[in-house]
């Protein structure tokens, strides 16, 4: 505490820590807010930075790479990886915000990715499969709720056990039914097509999409319309961040957690659904097709500052490098990809180190029992 | 006209305390009435079963003449019972508003929105009734601790709160901020509420108070008129007048300059001064103790001096060494034990057993971790030893620390700080929370090490402790010492005054006159007695 | 007051955990656990085909999978089959034993972060970095020596290098927290795909095998991994290694409990107000514990590269994470890691058994992996059964306030 004194001691994610009750929370969230800011524009002024540099030069290397970066394709690309990732990351919002770190999203997502599959193989039908995705996931959701909040266990291990469940029940169950951890393939979600309005150069590229990817900016508005002008976002806040507060003022925090869990689960599994429905797939082997989007998920709503809007744009950053990479690659410029790779992971430590401590809710990690203190 | 709140006969026991014994306590309507006493006094436990945070375990609890039973805070909200926390219960990043009607939000559209407009006019329209100056739209987080309270009371007033307790309010409040604060009190109780202010500061009630109450040690030991009290009065009626402690204290012979502090300045974790230059030499052989009200900067002043916390402005000389930037462990090797005022959170690992604590703040010393290696059949006699020369009550040295009760914890900590033979000895609050017959234990082993030459710092609420076992006593208000005196000649009185922040040069002027006219309606109304 | 209630908070949930439950609640979730995966197994035989002769019945229900046959597969096999005679160290009971060696640091490495009261879920990350460095810099040295004397020379060198670079790995997230106050869950998250994406770049360039299709590093020499002594070469196991691994539960059980720096680790993880009391540096024991929590994932990186594969191959298997199952069910407790190891190297090896021997698949062992460590984490769930068989009908005391109610000063 010596060392500190002016330090806003947020909660951190601690197995069994206890928030500091003496906390001046005022510190923390203004200084995290301006070296964000200072992020964002370094990002932006670097893209601009490349844009006029190719246009400048266009037979350099600043020029390909200025013609990838506005290319159609390239956000095209990149609207499709972010799809899992930034479902799971609206998820993770929703229960975080609540009070519970759900560290378990990788785990929604893979249950979630191999079931949709399950489901369409066996109804034929691809948007029952995409519900029946949604419907394990949020399943799977459940246990952790009822474990975290009835059984006050602790939410990073109990999420952890979440994911490795899922790492092994879907394979599992993919080899029992499928006799192999892959799974045939079944029809995929397809795409819509807007005509004229897709023909626009580099944006046509958002009416020529999947309908997850529609269903993703649905998802988006509707998460910010909740957490700014409903009642219900309030509580979820409130719950997060001052659980007594909610209690006092007449509300149940476990039910609001309840929903806020449920929710991540019914967010996730669209992730999960439009992840393996894309493909028309679920691969299971090592990390399953899902291979960390989960975690790169919780990432990008702690760069988005729990924001919907800013986890999604944040998503978009790291699917953009991702979907860049792969178009340079088809090109033969070879940025070795598994750098390129790593790219978030590294800044997400960079950002850790500027920020210092992430601004969680201030109760996020604990259990509540109402009447408690 | 029946009272806005009457507690009969409130009881309240906890495993191993009596909280609360048999209070009587009654308010007036659109009055302010001040609940004073000592930290763990009883106030808040008070407070808390008037609210239906607890049950109490007998008595009876009146709202407007009404017999009432809490059994949740929903429940006393409902009879207009609102209670502003030391802590606030606010969500820091939302707004004003949206704190204020949290759980109460105005809906349209069929539920589905928030009604922005319309929560906003009301918190206007409840703002502007009451005077209060706020932006409705200011995040709690950017706003002063003191329009966080204002928040506060605006979210009892908008959940129909008739009576308003606030705990500790002014703790952490700058005194422009507690004066606006009075302000508001003032203009509530003329629209017709009332108002419970809990509070350790006597000077504080007798500004905003119409009546005070006085608990002590779960006691109420009377309810005075503010308008006909001193802080003198009330000063004793907090801290008692328990018989002085009968102790045989030859003279004092001091040695040599153990420790010495100049210009100490300490900020508290809040940015707020807590330690404001203060000096003070301590020599081998002699008690200084530190007497004051809790909360006055003593507990930041001994974590400078023990090396918990480094001072803002200031140097620390120990041994003749200048010791501001050595690190705790240092500290304690040179020569310095320290008895912790939270006995539970630093003075013992609950989890380790006494063996294991024993060796806390030793684990790297010569005798019991010589090479980094621990020596734990020495440790082990070590912890025996404790417990044997402290009469420390254990089924034995493997017992947790957990298991043992609060006075045995406290034995066995001053039993291990005493015996790192030490040079300086700061004790904290040593006989807080402990039974009497381990705190003239404690106290007598504090004036043999000072028989013994080790200079010791003793800090107490207690007036009778600190003034039965110093040689020096310096009275600390406001990070600052008013004065240091010598005990034996210093009334009770002399020193409640101290303490309350009265300026030290008028008992020791000529002019004493004035002073004990002033003492002369102390004894009287406020007495002890009347409790 | 303030501070005694929340001292009475915290005191009441380590009342709530001695040894003795631990070792219960560790049992339980175990049982548990192979009770549910026994019920998946029975569900998983339903949904499969299968001819009637192969099925088994229950409760007079035919099933394409027999539960007991895979635990007693997966037992009784992964210890290399004790009561059918004919026992051999070089079968696979073998496996076993190089699992449980392997899975012996991992779950140390966790372990001590975790009684510093740091999750380090880095391990796995910390494996890596120590695998490659030992795979590259065992390479190098065993051109300067050979034989026997290379051996004895090279294998503590590898470990060495393993730990060394493990352990510098590791202190990254514990300067990030120490300084920069940074959560350690998340960067040592993040540090395992660093490590990933980096050792597979190198691994698929500068320091791949040209001979090989596979990005792996060129295999070491023979006398520059594990001797095999007793066990046959078979497996891929070496005593040498399992003595390693057993020296280490009791190094670091020592350095906890006997060790002034142990000391100050066990004290911060219980109680950092008065280990900052006790003169505990608290940001130097972040750091260092965390180093050596990392030193730990190194040399299972190198145990891996010198007793296992012989070279550095990407994707590793997910050791590291298997280590923090084994350490919560350890109860993070060095010489219950050595049980919990033992249990999961058999868990490991058994499932190959298990995969021989019947069509159920071998990801069974990743559920009940998962399920034991979602059981170990709710405690409370066993307190409440317990209370409701040890005491049918009774309700939590409400009334009494108190303890219950908790703190009344926050």
């Amino acid at each position: 505490m010596s060392d500190a004194p002016a330090e806003a001691p947020g909660t951190d994610a601690e197995a069994g820590s206890d928030p500091d009750p003496d906390s001046t929370p005022n510190a923390g969230p203004l200084g995290s807010r301006s070296n964000r800011e200072l992020i964002a524009w370094a990002a932006i002024g670097t893209l601009a930075a490349l844009l006029l540099g190719g246009a400048a030069f266009p037979n350099t290397i600043l020029g390909v790479l200025a013609d990838v970066i506005t290319d159609k394709d390239t956000l095209s690309a990149a609207l499709r990886l972010s799809v899992p990732i930034a479902f799971a990351a609206l998820g993770g919002i929703f229960s975080e915000k609540s009070g519970v770190i759900n560290i378990g999203l990788e785990g929604l997502l893979i249950i979630s990715a191999f079931t949709a599959i399950y489901v369409t193989d066996v109804t034929g039908g691809i948007w029952i499969g995409f519900g029946g995705g949604v419907v394990a996931s949020t399943l799977l959701a459940l246990l952790f709720a009822v474990v975290t909040i009835e059984f006050r266990a602790d939410q990073i291990i109990a999420g952890l056990a979440v994911w490795l469940i899922a790492l092994g029940l879907a394979p599992f169950a993919s080899q029992v039914i499928y006799n192999g951890p892959n799974t045939p393939t079944v029809g995929t979600t397809g795409s819509i097509y807007v005509p004229v309005l897709a023909e626009i150069p580099f944006f046509g590229a958002l009416f020529s999409a999947s309908p997850s990817v529609y269903m993703l900016f649905v998802a988006v508005a509707a998460s910010w319309y909740v957490f700014e002008r409903t009642a219900f976002g309030r509580w979820i806040r409130a719950s997060g961040e001052n659980p007594k507060a909610l209690d006092t003022a007449g509300v149940n925090v476990s039910r609001v957690r309840y929903v806020g869990i449920l929710v991540s689960g019914v967010l996730a599994g669209m992730g999960g659904s439009a992840l393996s429905l894309d493909l028309g797939q679920f691969t299971g082997n090592g990390p399953t097709m899902v291979n960390g989007k989960g975690f790169i998920a919780i990432v990008a709503y702690l760069f988005g500052n729990y924001n919907p809007i800013g986890a999604f744009l944040a998503t978009m950053l790291f699917a953009g490098l991702d979907a860049i990479q792969t178009v340079l690659q088809l090109q033969g410029i070879g940025l070795p990809r598994q750098l390129i790779r790593i790219i978030p992971f590294v800044v997400v430590i960079v950002v850790l180190a500027l920020v210092g401590r992430t601004r969680l809710p201030e109760a996020a990690g604990d259990h509540y029992e109402s009447g408690e203190e | 006209m029946s009272k806005a709140v009457r507690l009969e006969g409130i009881t309240k026991r906890f495993p191993g305390v009596v909280a609360n014994d048999d209070v009587h306590f009654e308010v007036e309507r659109g009055t302010v009435h001040a609940l004073l006493g000592e930290n763990g006094a009883g106030k808040t436990t008070l407070m808390n079963v008037l609210y239906g945070l607890y049950e109490p375990t007998s008595g009876r609890v009146e709202v407007d003449g009404e017999k009432r039973r809490f059994d949740s805070p929903r429940d006393a909200i409902d009879a207009g019972i609102g209670m502003i926390h030391q802590h606030f219960m606010l969500v820091d990043p939302m707004t004003v508003t949206e704190n204020i009607t949290l759980g109460n939000e105005p809906r349209k559209w069929g539920g589905l929105a928030v009604d922005r407009t319309a929560a906003r006019e009301e918190v206007t329209a409840l703002a502007d009734r009451y005077g209060f100056d706020i932006d409705p739209d200011a995040r709690i987080e950017d706003v002063s601790v003191g329009e966080q309270q204002r928040v506060e009371i605006l979210k009892a007033l908008y959940r129909g709160a008739d009576t308003l307790i606030l705990d500790e309010p002014t703790a952490v409040l700058t005194p422009q901020e507690i004066d606006d604060l009075f302000g508001v009190l003032g203009e509530l109780t003329a629209q017709g509420k009332t108002i419970i202010f809990i509070t350790h500061k006597l000077g504080e009630a007798m500004a905003a108070a119409d009546e005070i109450s006085v608990l002590r040690d779960g006691r109420k030991v009377g309810t005075v008129d503010a308008g006909d009290t001193t802080r003198e009065g009330l000063a004793e009626l907090m801290v008692g007048r328990e018989v002085l402690l009968d102790v045989d204290r030859p003279p004092a012979e001091t040695g040599d300059v153990v420790a010495s502090l100049s210009d100490i300045t300490v900020d508290d974790d809040r940015g707020v001064r807590a330690v404001d230059g203060v000096d003070f030499e301590l020599r081998g052989g002699e008690v200084l103790g530190i007497a004051g009200v809790d909360g006055n900067g003593q507990s930041e002043l001994v974590e400078a001096l023990t090396g918990l916390r480094t001072p803002d402005a200031g140097t620390v000389e120990f041994l003749g060494a200048d010791v501001t930037d050595d690190s705790r462990r240092r500290r304690t090797e040179a020569g310095m034990a320290y008895i912790p005022e939270d006995r539970q959170e630093r003075g013992v690992v609950m989890n380790f057993d006494l063996v294991e604590n024993a060796l806390l703040g030793s684990q790297h010393s010569t005798e019991f971790g010589p090479n980094g290696r621990i020596d734990w059949p020495e440790t082990r006699a070590h912890a025996e030893t404790v417990i044997d020369e402290y009469d420390v009550r254990t089924p034995g040295a493997d017992t947790a620390a957990k298991s043992l009760s609060g006075g045995n914890q406290q034995k066995f900590i001053v039993g291990r700080e005493f015996e790192r033979d030490p040079e300086l000895v700061v004790a904290s609050h040593p006989t807080r929370g402990v039974d009497v017959g381990s705190i003239e234990f404690i106290h007598e082993r504090l004036l043999e090490l000072r028989e013994a030459g080790v200079a010791v710092l003793l800090i107490s609420s207690k007036l009778e402790e600190v003034q039965g076992l110093s040689d020096r006593l310096a009275v600390m208000y406001e990070g600052e010492f008013v004065d240091v005196v010598d005990p034996t000649t210093t009334t009770e009185s002399e020193l409640g005054l101290l303490m309350a922040g009265q300026d030290p040069a008028e008992s020791d002027d000529p002019g004493t006159a004035e002073s004990t006219d002033r003492d002369d309606p102390v004894d009287a109304p406020a007495g002890g007695e009347r409790a | 007051m303030t501070s005694a209630d929340r001292a009475r908070r915290v005191l009441k949930r380590l009342v709530a955990a001695s040894a003795a439950e631990r070792i219960l609640i560790s049992s339980a979730a175990l049982g548990l656990s192979i009770l549910l995966g026994a019920v998946l197994v029975l569900i998983a035989g339903r949904m499969t085909t299968c001819t009637a002769s192969d099925a088994v019945y229950y409760f007079g229900t035919g099933f394409c999978y027999d539960p007991v046959l895979v635990f007693d597969r997966l037992f009784l096999g992964a210890l290399g089959e004790p009561f059918s005679g004919g026992w051999s160290p070089e079968g696979q009971f073998s496996v076993t034993l190089r699992e449980t060696t392997l899975l012996m640091f991992t779950g140390l490495s966790v372990a001590l972060a975790f009684r510093a009261g740091i999750f380090n879920i880095g391990t796995q990350g910390q494996m890596v970095v120590g695998g490659l460095a030992t795979a590259v810099l065992v390479l190098r040295a065993a051109d300067l020596v050979s034989g026997v004397v290379g051996a004895v020379l090279l294998i503590p060198f590898g470990v060495v290098v393993g730990a060394v670079f493990g352990g510098l790995y590791g202190s990254i997230p514990g300067f990030l927290k120490a300084y920069a106050d940074a959560n350690e869950v998340i960067t040592t998250i993040m540090l395992n795909f660093i490590a990933t994406g980096v050792t597979l770049y190198l691994v698929s360039g500068a320091f791949k095998d040209p001979e090989s299709a596979a990005n792996q590093t060129v295999p070491l020499p023979e006398y520059a991994q594990f001797p095999t002594v007793l066990f046959g070469g078979r497996q891929d196991f070496s005593l040498v290694a399992l003595a390693f691994g057993v020296l280490a539960i009791g190094g670091l059980y020592y350095l906890l409990e006997h060790t002034a720096f142990g000391y100050d680790i066990r004290t911060s993880g219980l109680q950092p107000d008065a280990a900052e009391y006790g003169g505990v540096d608290a940001k130097r024991t972040i750091v260092a514990s965390l180093t050596l929590s990392g030193a730990f994932g190194g040399v299972a990186g190198a145990m891996y590269v010198m007793m296992v594969l012989g070279t550095f191959q990407s994707g590793l298997p997910s050791y590291g994470f298997d280590g923090i199952t084994v350490s919560i069910l350890a109860g993070n407790n060095p010489i219950g890691v050595g049980f919990a190891a033992l249990l999961f190297g058999v868990l490991k090896s058994g499932t190959t058994v298990v995969q021989f021997a019947t069509d159920v698949p071998p990801q069974l062992v990743g559920v009940l992996r998962g399920l034991i460590i979602l059981f170990v984490a709710m405690p409370e769930f066993f307190r409440m059964v317990g209370r409701r068989v040890v005491d049918p009908g009774s309700k939590p005391v409400a009334t009494d306030g108190g303890p219950a109610k908790g703190s009344a000063d926050e």
